[in-house]
């Protein structure tokens, strides 16, 4: 594929009748849709203004977001149509953003936020990965190099060109950490109970085979009378809220230096009773990422958390009350260093003729683009060395972190 | 959904082969089945052994033995005593854990897993609990010294080797089980336990329905009294010994046969002659047949194994043989649930990992409620799936396989599905691990599969 970097034009072009082939061409080389030159980007690196100890924390949601359920574009006429069920479905009044779009109402903590102009949604952006394979996407997005390569990944490669100190809050080094010379592991050590997730897959999956179902079902039973008690809640270990907390204590440890960190949260992959079940995933999302803040304390100021899922979900509801794999989804910044308060990326529209393959949200941008710009900016990466973290995509020019 | 309609899967001859008769597919061991499973199953049931470098059960009466006698000498010196009270108990420990880990981590990587499984049958069949001091060190030791050597031949050398076993002795009282007409118990007023002649008949040969009497317990137990161990600090060295003296004098009659007193040769006798009796063939067989293949074994394949145990001196080979030719051992619909050690070991096998965690890997078999050596009863662990299907031991499996899939970050589980089931998977569960949200998802839910959960 041809490198096509001169390519300013790209965007009006983009927002009005990308077809696939474009889409194809624009994700394997550049993306470079809302570039400008890029020095502007790094002038930073001469500001005297530059945080002593600048943090990241990555945090992967894993299974696919709905964007259209977490940033609404109430603006857009063709959701409810696309939509009934799921746009009606909200159990509180919508939390308003700029532009007509909206937060998700479980969402309150990043909203307040947003009102503190400490977070950045930023809709219909993409890894550039092409299928919608969640092992592949997951992968591609971790590793950044726009192929999968599964022994690199992009915060590893940040992290070695500042010589920063990395934690994975998992068992084994996820791929985004791969490759890093400074990367430790933590995870709480007990068996933990596993994610509810999974007990609704597994009761799909015993569906022919009755004595496990018999047996799950009575487990869950047991299991949901054990959690109403509050001082055993507590025991559970391994959930988001727990491990972003302690994320916030090992980043803010003065002891022991520790520049950047990454978190994983499953159950995304809504194909079913999607609006439920988000509602209860947005509030373990919120809390644990309000947890990370409280924890943080004054170290929030010089904090960047990025979250970001692999790929977005369809346009339509499915006959499930839910949404299947799709393309274009959503990139939150969030955290005192960032210049918040506005909602970035390009509205790409959801009527037919403006769906990517007639079905799923449109990119208008790349992940790696606003990511790599975080870098710069927050880490002062050179283009060098944005280079080599994500060597197919260039950094686009907008002031995301406070100066 | 179309999927919803799937039917479960029946398993494939070379899936049989693998992964019901022996622990499970590790590497490309499907592969290897395909053409001719009978055959490659029969060729898999080959001598095993362990690492001999671990502790032997003298070492560990010795060590035993040194710890009795300080003890003696520290007896005013309570703060030391406490501290020898630890050191011994933490070599017995340490000797327990090493021999356990072995055992498991030579299941895990065996290409021969079925020579495993055998052992593992035997070593619950003749089941030993870490019962006090002591016990702690012998129990792992009577699988290695009595049963191993003696797995893939006939059943009454390996009866008599546990039955002389130190491990075995100690753990049913018969080290000090003397008859009350031998001079020992005249002179010490000791006398006579039939614990561990109960447990042979009732456990280890006849079984409970066996048609045996009361009477044939205490005439075992006579036949067997003398059977001791040395004691280090007062004889040399240690391990099995026979004390005349403590032998019940005259001629003994079991099942109606006579034995003449021979000394250590009468209770030998008795073991042998146990170990050919039809109903010794019928509870045996039927137990190998109830842990290899299904927990109602059909009474074809039952008369099949039986005939072959009467007419090959009860060689286990034979036996095996005889259970991997019957027709009623591959019925293509998987029969029975795993085991939790049966279920942490092929999946170890199946993942293949590259490091792996001793004391996590004991830690997962205490989880999942199967901790070696730690059955409480000589009974040994329950093989019904009845027992291992509850709800909370279904929930810690799958907290158990959501946790070994976190470490899992590279697993590709579509290719761990293909070798370790090959093609015995259902479009459902095909459908939902290759759907799966995250790689670690797509493993947990393979592993706690019906098809991977049963065999």
């Amino acid at each position: 594929m041809t490198k096509n970097n001169s390519n300013n034009n790209v965007s009006n072009e983009f927002s009005t009748n990308l077809s696939r082939r474009k889409f194809v061409k624009m994700a394997g080389s550049s993306l470079a849709l809302l570039s400008f030159p890029m020095s502007s980007v790094f002038a930073f690196e001469a500001n005297n203004n530059v945080r002593s100890n600048p943090k990241i924390v990555w945090v992967m949601l894993r299974g696919a977001l709905d964007s259209l359920h977490t940033i609404v574009p109430t603006f857009d006429t063709q959701l409810k149509n696309l939509r009934p069920k799921l746009f009606t479905s909200f159990k509180g009044p919508l939390l308003p953003l700029e532009k007509g779009f909206a937060l998700h109402p479980s969402l309150k903590n990043l909203h307040q936020w947003y009102q503190e102009k400490a977070l950045l949604p930023i809709v219909a952006v993409t890894s550039g990965y092409q299928q919608r394979s969640h092992f592949d996407g997951q992968d591609f997005l971790e590793s950044g190099k726009s192929e999968i390569d599964h022994d690199s990944g992009w915060l590893a490669r940040a992290s070695d060109s500042k010589a920063k100190r990395a934690l994975a809050v998992s068992r084994s080094t996820p791929i985004s950490l791969r490759s890093g010379k400074q990367v430790n592991t933590w995870y709480p050590s007990k068996l933990k109970s596993a994610d509810d997730d999974i007990y609704n897959q597994l009761n799909k999956l015993y569906q022919t085979d009755a004595m496990l179902r018999e047996s799950l079902e009575s487990g869950l039973a047991v299991r949901g009378l054990v959690e109403t008690d509050k001082t055993k809640k507590n025991k559970r270990q391994g959930q988001f809220i727990d491990l972003t907390k302690a994320c916030a204590k090992l980043l803010s440890n003065k002891d022991e230096r520790i520049d950047c960190a990454m978190l994983e949260l499953g159950g995304w992959d809504t194909h079913n009773n999607q609006s439920n079940r988000l509602e209860k995933k947005f509030d373990e999302l919120d809390q644990g990422l309000a947890e990370l803040k409280q924890g943080l304390g004054s170290e929030w100021q010089n904090t960047v958390v990025v979250i970001g899922t692999e790929f977005g979900r369809t346009v339509k509801e499915n006959g499930t009350g839910g949404t299947d794999h799709g393309t274009a989804s959503t990139l939150f910044l969030a955290g005192g260093a960032v210049n918040g308060g506005k909602v970035l990326g390009e509205w790409p529209g959801l009527s037919t003729g403006q769906l990517f393959e007639q079905r799923d949200l449109m990119p208008t941008s790349n992940s790696y683009g606003w990511i790599g710009n975080v870098l710069a900016q927050h880490w002062q990466l050179s283009s060098q060395e944005l280079k080599q973290v994500f060597p197919k995509v260039e950094v686009y020019n907008e002031v995301l972190i406070k100066t | 959904m179309s999927e919803n309609t799937m039917s479960s899967a029946v398993m494939t001859q070379a899936s049989i082969a693998v992964n019901r008769f022996g622990y499970g597919a590790r590497g490309d061991e499907l592969a290897l089945a395909k053409s001719s499973p009978k055959k490659w199953i029969k060729s898999q049931l080959l001598p095993i052994s362990f690492i001999t470098t671990l502790a032997h059960s003298n070492d560990i009466f010795m060590e035993h033995a040194r710890y009795q006698k300080q003890k003696k000498l520290l007896k005013k010196n309570k703060s030391l005593e406490t501290k020898m009270n630890k050191m011994n108990k933490n070599f017995a420990r340490t000797a327990l854990k090493e021999m356990s880990i072995d055992t498991l981590k030579q299941a895990i990587h065996s290409s021969h897993s079925v020579s495993w499984r055998l052992l593992d049958f035997f070593s619950n069949h003749f089941s030993v609990s870490t019962n006090g001091r002591l016990m702690t060190g012998l129990a792992a030791t009577l699988e290695r010294e009595a049963i191993l050597p003696n797995l893939l031949g006939n059943f009454e050398d390996m009866l008599l080797a546990v039955e002389q076993h130190p491990a075995m002795l100690i753990y049913l009282n018969n080290e000090r089980s003397f008859g009350p007409n031998s001079r020992i118990a005249k002179k010490r007023n000791k006398g006579l336990n039939e614990n561990l002649a109960r447990e042979i008949l009732e456990l280890h040969t006849l079984g409970v329905n066996g048609g045996y009497k009361q009477n044939d317990v205490v005439e075992l137990a006579k036949g067997i009294t003398g059977w001791s161990v040395k004691n280090p600090n007062k004889e040399r060295n240690a391990g099995f010994i026979f004390r005349p003296y403590g032998h019940e004098p005259g001629t003994r009659t079991l099942l109606g046969k006579k034995y003449l007193p021979k000394g250590i040769a009468q209770g030998q006798q008795m073991l042998r002659d146990l170990a050919m009796q039809p109903a010794t063939a019928k509870y045996l067989c039927y137990k190998l047949a109830h842990h290899f293949v299904s927990d109602n074994p059909s009474p074809a394949l039952l008369a099949k194994m039986e005939t072959t145990w009467l007419n090959n001196q009860g060689n286990i080979t034979q036996v095996m043989h005889a259970l991997f030719d019957a027709d009623e051992a591959w019925i293509e619909s998987p029969q029975k649930y795993k085991t939790p050690r049966d279920f942490i070991i092929s999946a170890q096998r199946a993942l293949a990992l590259k490091k792996s965690n001793d004391k996590a890997l004991l830690n997962s078999l205490i989880n999942l409620g199967q901790q070696p050596f730690n059955a409480g009863s000589p009974a040994g662990f329950s093989d019904d799936e009845k027992d291992w299907l509850g709800a909370s031991a279904l929930m810690a499996r799958i907290d158990w396989s959501t946790m070994i899939s976190g470490y899992l970050k590279r697993a590709n589980a579509e290719k761990v599905m293909k070798l370790a089931l090959g093609e015995s998977v259902s479009d459902l569960t095909y459908q939902m691990v290759m759907r799966a949200e995250s790689r670690q998802q797509a493993l947990s839910l393979l592993l706690m599969s019906p098809e991977f959960q049963r065999r």
